[in-house]
């Protein structure tokens, strides 16, 4: 693969280490004569010096046609810029920002670029994971946050253990899509019967969730 | 600074530098409702005595900044910060995510104009003015 990227010194590093050698073609642009220098020496790769923000550099730097541009410039705009110029311009298939602001992460996926990560979106992420790892829930993400999964215990105690799915009402907002019961994977139908100790993978979206969870783990009256 | 409040048909001028400044000016002397936005307080000195609109300090690639300066009602937005990325950036946003209906921005790399193909935003080049001028003064061809 092609990979073009642009600005950075020690994520541009890291990055570079982990693409370095597994058949990928690095091209390395940076505007920071320092970062150039350093970035050279530790990758052992030439890299180009000159504005990822400019479209003559990019042209110099032959980007056309590359499979992935990831920006991660300091400023989130010159992250915005370098990114559209190498999408409509330069025809790159697909651009990867990095921005500082988390407010961003939507704007700009407002205006087209295909994916954006903002660290301190990430580093919140994670903590509500794992804090909600504490009550025995996991969750994971998908489609940027718009869906999850959760996964949860039943409890004996549940109301809804020993129950079938038609008989306890789940709510039309979340969906229960499998059941893992030691050793067996189980897809349910109404005719499913929920038992403790199962683990339900229940999909839903974020806002929904809090009631979900509640519902699941509402004791027997 | 002042206190704002909500305004309607408003012209949003960002970045007071010499040009924002001058722009500001002559729209509060014709009377038009106008809120100037910068990072930096200090460039609010530019602006004249008699300068009647609105003075914002704020990062304006922030949308919470040009929200509380009420892109939302503007009428015309003219984007002059020294800085050409941060200016295409907020056109963009001008145009794809709150629609102002006359976007202006003042831009000093020529080739940036790629970047406004298809959005209905006018793009002001210093440089290709300068250059139209001195060929006029020498009464050479354009």
């Amino acid at each position: 693969m092609k990979i073009v990227i642009a600005g950075g010194s020690n994520t541009a590093d890291y990055i570079i280490k982990n693409f370095k050698g597994h058949s990928h073609q690095l091209t390395i642009i940076n505007f920071d004569r320092e970062a150039a220098n350093y970035l050279a020496k530790s990758s052992k790769l030439p890299v180009f010096y000159g504005d990822p923000t400019k479209p003559y550099c990019l042209k110099d730097a032959h980007i056309e046609g590359s499979d992935i541009f990831i920006a991660l410039g300091n400023r989130d705009c010159d992250n915005y810029v370098s990114c559209l110029l190498a999408k409509k311009i330069f025809n790159v298939k697909k651009c990867i920002c990095i921005v500082s602001n988390p407010k961003n992460v939507e704007v700009f996926k407002r205006l087209g670029i295909d994916s954006v990560i903002s660290s301190t979106e990430q580093l919140v992420q994670s903590i509500l994971s794992e804090s909600s790892l504490e009550s025995f829930i996991k969750t994971m993400s998908l489609e940027d946050e718009k869906i999850v999964l959760t996964e949860i215990i039943i409890k004996s105690t549940y109301y809804i253990a020993h129950k079938h799915i038609m008989d306890i009402n789940f709510p039309k907002t979340g969906s229960i899509a499998c059941i893992y019961r030691r050793p067996r994977v189980i897809i349910p139908n109404g005719s499913t019967l929920i038992l403790p100790k199962d683990k339900l993978i229940v999909l839903s979206t974020p806002n929904d969730q809090k009631d979900i969870i509640s519902f699941v783990q509402r004791d027997k009256k | 600074m002042k206190k704002t409040s909500i305004l309607k048909n408003k012209t949003l001028v960002i970045g007071c530098g010499s040009l924002g400044a001058t722009i500001a000016n002559k729209c509060s002397q014709e009377g038009k409702n106008i809120m100037v936005v910068d990072t930096d307080a200090k460039s609010f000195e530019r602006l004249s005595d008699r300068f009647s609109g609105y003075t914002f300090v704020g990062d304006v690639t922030d949308l919470s900044t040009l929200e509380e300066a009420y892109i939302t009602t503007a009428k015309e937005i003219i984007i002059t910060t020294g800085d050409d990325n941060t200016n295409l950036f907020v056109a963009h946003i001008a145009r794809v995510i709150y629609n102002v209906p006359q976007i202006y921005v003042r831009l000093s790399d020529p080739d940036s104009e790629i970047l406004l193909k298809g959005m209905d935003i006018k793009s002001i080049f210093p440089l290709e003015l300068s250059f139209d001028k001195f060929n006029l003064m020498r009464g050479g061809r354009k």
